[in-house]
């Protein structure tokens, strides 16, 4: 009982993020996006096989994952992805509330990562994403179903997602450490500007995903 | 002399069998046997009032100071050296103190003699002994003060009861001069002497008369009957101070006005520095100053993280050292040692082995295991303070006379002007037989006179300067015919740790490394044609004694192959093993570990059991491990392991101990290796050289046996024996032989 | 300047803000109990609790820490033995115990959470804490007990 309270408790703040972040008025003005229907469909596969590319990166989506709450590690120098060392489950809470938290290893930090094979940090306290939003394991058209789909992005419209990048990047969040994530970590392709033009440039497409 | 060591080694082993037994108690003259002429170490420094009758024993009105010299890196060896001495001189637990001691040569290990010669233990033919002479007389005569081997156990079991019934019987003698009664009417209980009237003395208070007496050296120890302590649980004196903080490691002291220093050596071991710029690290926050040392640089900083920054901001040029850059290039080494003139030695060749070969279709098998690192969880490091005529070390070490003799020739001092105070270890593994942080803080404090230097290793220093494991392969062939195993010809090519590591010191070893056979030489298995052969591996890796030195590659080869060669003569792992026993103690070690496991047979549903046994370090002992082989990799379920050691000091601390070294033993077995590339190793830290975590390990139940003569340490031997139980589990489970460590290259772990 | 409080007591510190909290414990406050075993949160020997969470204080940058409250081992059982270190004397789990007050500090924030830990409770909450010496059977068995006597 006691341990069902507090996962709630733990979990409410992080799933008020969307919702905050959302009704923020200080966000990135929606001008960043093109001009409905500026973008063509073909343009806006384009961008979203650039975008698909990003999130199925394990940089991003090694803690996109699943209902068992498992993140990956991708380690610099070995060859293949495999579950978080240590044994370590983040649990329902996502933050490892129930056993051992993330923040236990991963400070909340706006220094610079520096060290190899230090877990990382960033402005945030760390987290898996919802599991509403898994990405790993999962094809391009699956995340593009996903991420256009308010139930399952945390209540985003097009304009929404943009602005969720931008207020990540004020916040020193996971979004553009991905870009920069230290120890000899690798990166997914491009700069995080080209991330966010390329989701504008999509949801100005319509949001269109592959067949 | 001679005549005389003779006389007193036969004494001490009728005495080892007779207290074993239980059956008759000796007179000991001690101090011919254990000391000789070497003087009390601890008389020079005695305080007013205070006593000290041996090496093991000081007592002073306020306090009574138990000494024990074998340095504690984890093992629990302060506690039972202590209760050693403690059971003869009546004291209770809690009733006294504990210190490692100065270094001396009355500290030379008597327990040793067994691991410099290559005969089994229950071997008492003349040539066997005569061999335990030569090795004894030489540890003697050298003083060789030293932890390891197993050996804190056989070397204290009869001497420091012996040490503590001396200090007993002087005590009683003082307080029978004082009140005039005889001897014989005064008893010791609780610290105390008790006089026939019941008068209680507290053995301080009779350590000013007792110092004025000859210690009584002919005296009689109890009857294993009348044991308070030995042989029953008790708190080990480090336990509370290690579960508060309070303990204080090597790591942990400070000297006032201590600098801290931290270090980078060459990475290609042994090259040399042949540039530095120290332009960045020199203006980083906190740091005092950059030196030069042999193969390296030193900081030295305000506190150890600023030097460790610094140093490692320090742009250093290297020059090649001495072995291959590249990995492949020392299994090359090892592959090619497997020539006629490579042999170290052919150890035992018994029936005719090339008939056997030649008429039957030959089972063969090559196996291999890679360097290890040590890599304790307290890194290395050191205080020192050097001064024109003294200097001062406080460091973990297991050999302190060659620490005090190193300092010596470091500084151009006496060994007697070097004062060396032994400390707390986190954690050894072989790893406290080195000196790198000895060489360095030494380097640093002759720098900077008179000031107390503090140097710490990084994790990533001390992983790049770990001398580690040796490399080893085996290209074992067999036959068996009729459901039973005809021939076996063993072949070991191994670098040679024991060489490597006393060449370093300057003390040459000679003869083939009895540490390369392990496992082979001493199987003690009926098969009717056997031979066992082994190569030294020259010009790889300089290499270390690792937790079971030998073993830990030789258990492998050796049980793994057996194993193969009893599922083709399609036998039980358990009952041929059993059934192939010759020395009826040891068959008695697989028997207990069939009973505990309840072994009968093949499990099936993905679960798989396997044994294995071996003499290591002069214990019989076997192992059965039980997997399942799941989507996710193999997971361990349990272990069973059994080892006759004669009598277990504490059970307690015998089944911590037992259960770490198969921890020990499995979890570098499943996912550690060093490997070289550009002559550094590229494992810096546990990320990729992990070992094995909570959640990995299994209930792992435990037995001591106390059928043998000889008393056994068990530090060593539960290492050696875990990976081929694994190995053989694994294929039990799965049809998979594991045949290179460690096992994740080959299959996944839960 | 930063100030912090250290198991109940205010102390300062100037060193770099990038300083671990590690090594201010240790070499500029003279607090022991944390040790230095990978400096990479690998071995947790160096956990302590930071606001009421169990932190490797290898990874907490000093400068970010300004009015924290810091416990380390020496503070845990300060008052009298905390009953996780009760269980680690009476199952004598140490062996060369440079880990334990690492594992120590860990339990004890585990039964903070969850004062039932099952064996899979444990093994998740301990894992990221090393003990070479191999322990791990005892420090399971000690958990529980000393779930027991909360």
């Amino acid at each position: 009982m006691r341990k069902a309270l507090l996962i709630a408790l733990l979990l409410a703040p992080s799933a008020a993020i969307p919702v905050v972040m959302s009704l923020a008025a200080d966000v990135t003005p929606a001008s960043e996006m093109p001009a409905t229907g500026s973008i063509g469909k073909t343009e806006g596969l384009a961008a979203w096989k650039r975008v698909e590319a990003v999130l199925t990166h394990p940089r991003c989506a090694n803690c996109h994952v699943g209902p068992d709450n498992i993140p990956i590690w991708t380690v610099a120098g070995e060859k293949k992805s495999r579950p978080h060392g240590m044994n370590i489950h983040a649990g329902e809470s996502r933050i490892g509330a129930e056993t051992i938290a993330c923040s236990t290893c991963h400070m909340t930090s706006t220094a610079p990562n520096k060290l190899a094979h230090a877990p990382p940090h960033v402005g945030l306290d760390w987290q898996l994403a919802p599991v509403d939003f898994v990405w790993y394991g999962k094809s391009g058209a699956e995340i593009c179903a996903q991420l256009k789909d308010p139930q399952r992005n945390g209540g985003r419209d097009a304009t929404g997602l943009v602005e969720h990048l931008r207020h990540d990047a004020d916040v020193n969040g996971f979004i553009p450490w991905a870009w920069n994530p230290g120890g000899g970590r690798e990166t997914p392709p491009g700069t995080f500007e080209d991330h966010v033009k390329d989701v504008a440039m999509w949801g100005a497409a319509g949001q269109p995903c592959p067949e | 002399m001679d005549h005389i060591t003779n006389i007193s080694r036969r004494a001490f082993l009728i005495g080892s069998a007779a207290l074993a037994g239980g059956v008759a108690f000796g007179t000991w003259s001690f101090a011919q046997d254990a000391v000789t002429d070497v003087p009390n170490p601890l008389l020079p420094g005695l305080g007013p009032n205070a006593a000290s009758f041996n090496p093991w024993v000081k007592i002073s009105p306020d306090k009574i100071t138990l000494i024990t010299p074998h340095a504690d890196v984890g093992q629990g060896v302060a506690s039972a050296q202590a209760i050693l001495i403690a059971e003869e001189m009546d004291l209770d637990l809690g009733q006294f103190d504990t210190e490692f001691g100065p270094p001396s040569a009355a500290y030379w290990n008597t327990g040793l003699v067994n691991e410099f010669v290559p005969f089994t233990e229950t071997d008492r033919s003349p040539a066997a002994e005569a061999a335990r002479e030569g090795a004894r007389k030489y540890l003697k005569e050298s003083g060789l003060q030293i932890t390891g081997g197993s050996s804190t156990i056989p070397d204290s079991y009869e001497k420091l009861r012996m040490a503590g019934a001396v200090a007993r019987e002087t005590l009683k003698a003082a307080a029978a001069k004082r009140s005039g009664v005889t001897l014989a009417e005064i008893r010791t209980q609780s610290g105390q002497v008790i006089l026939p009237d019941g008068t209680k003395i507290p053995y301080g208070q009779l350590a000013a008369e007792a110092a004025q007496l000859p210690p009584i050296q002919n005296v009689t120890l109890r009857a294993p009957s009348q044991w308070r302590l030995i042989g029953k649980p008790t708190e080990r004196v480090d336990i509370r101070a290690k579960a508060t903080g309070a303990l204080k490691f090597g790591i942990d002291q400070t000297v006032d006005g201590m600098v801290f220093a931290s270090v980078k050596l060459n990475p290609y071991k042994g090259g040399a520095l042949t540039a530095f710029d120290a332009g960045k690290a020199g203006a980083m926050p906190g740091v005092k100053k950059v030196l030069q040392i042999t193969n390296g640089v030193a900081v030295i900083a305000s506190n150890s993280w600023y030097a460790m920054q610094a140093v490692d901001a320090v742009e250093c040029t290297w020059a090649k050292g001495s072995y291959p850059a590249e990995q492949a290039e020392h299994w090359a080494a090892v592959e090619a040692s497997f020539s006629p003139a490579k042999v170290d030695k052919e150890w035992r060749n018994e029936g005719d082995i090339a008939a056997a070969l030649k008429d039957a279709t030959v089972i063969d098998a090559e196996y291999r295991a890679p360097y290890v690192a040590h890599q304790p969880l307290e890194p290395l490091n050191a205080i020192a303070i050097v001064r024109d005529d003294a200097a001062e070390i406080w460091v973990g070490h297991q050999m302190p006379r060659i620490v005090q003799s190193m300092v010596a020739t470091l500084t151009g001092l006496k060994p007697e002007q070097v004062v060396f105070h032994n400390q707390w270890s986190g954690g050894s593994f072989g790893h406290r037989l080195e000196f790198e942080n000895v060489r360095t803080v030494i380097e640093i404090a002759k720098e900077m006179r008179g000031t107390p230097v503090k140097v710490v290793f990084s994790r990533e220093e001390d992983f790049l300067q770990d001398f580690p494991r040796q490399i080893a392969m085996a290209r074992n062939r067999g036959v068996v015919r009729d459901g039973k195993i005809i021939a076996a010809d063993m072949h070991f090519a191994s670098a040679s740790a024991v060489r490597s590591q006393f060449g370093r010191l300057g003390m040459p070893s000679q003869g083939p490394d009895t540490q390369i056979p392990a496992g082979i030489w001493n199987m003690t298995y009926a098969i009717p044609n056997y031979r066992a052969t082994t190569y030294a591996v020259e010009g790889v890796s300089p290499t270390s004694s690792w937790r079971s030195v030998g073993a830990s590659t030789g258990g492998f080869f050796a049980e793994c192959f057996i194993d193969e060669l009893i599922h083709a003569a399609g036998l039980d792992p358990l009952k041929a093993r059993i059934a192939m026993s010759t020395i009826d103690v040891y068959r008695k070690v697989l028997e207990a570990v069939g009973e505990m496991s309840d072994w009968k047979g093949p499990l099936g549903n993905g679960k798989g059991r396997g044994v294995a046994f071996m003499e290591a370090f002069g214990v019989p002992i076997a192992e059965v491990v039980e997997v399942s082989a799941t989507d996710k990799g193999i997971k361990i379920d349990k272990i069973w392991i059994a080892a006759e050691v004669g009598k277990v000091v504490d059970p307690v601390n015998f089944e911590n101990l037992v259960q770490g070294g198969v921890v020990w033993g499995l979890g570098h077995a499943i996912n550690c290796e060093l490997t070289y590339s550009q002559g550094a190793a590229q494992q810096t830290n546990y990320t990729s050289h992990e070992g094995m975590r909570m959640y990995q390990c299994p209930p792992i139940e435990v037995r001591g046996l106390e059928n043998g003569a000889d008393i056994h340490g068990i530090g060593e031997p539960p290492t050696a024996i875990s990976p081929p139980a694994l190995a053989n589990a694994i294929f039990a489970a799965t049809g998979r032989r594991l045949r290179e460590m460690p096992f994740n290259k080959s299959i996944d772990f839960v | 300047m930063i100030e912090l409080t250290v198991n109940g007591e205010k102390r300062q510190t100037d060193v770099s803000p990038d300083m671990p909290l590690l090594w201010v414990l240790r070499d500029e406050f003279g607090i022991t109990g944390p040790k230095y075993g990978c400096g990479i949160a690998q071995c947790g020997a160096c956990t302590v609790h930071i606001n009421g969470v169990a932190v490797r204080s290898c990874q907490a940058r000093i400068g970010e820490l300004g009015g924290a409250k810091v416990l380390t081992i020496e503070g845990l059982g300060a008052q009298s033995l905390h009953a996780v270190q009760r269980a680690w004397i009476d199952h004598q789990v140490p062996q060369c115990g440079y880990c334990q007050t690492g594992q120590i500090m860990q339990a004890a924030a585990l039964l903070d959470k969850t004062p039932k830990p099952t064996d899979e409770d444990i093994d998740m909450a301990m894992s990221g804490n090393l003990c070479r010496c191999g322990t791990y059977v005892r420090i399971r068995a000690a958990i529980h007990a000393a779930a027991e006597k909360l």
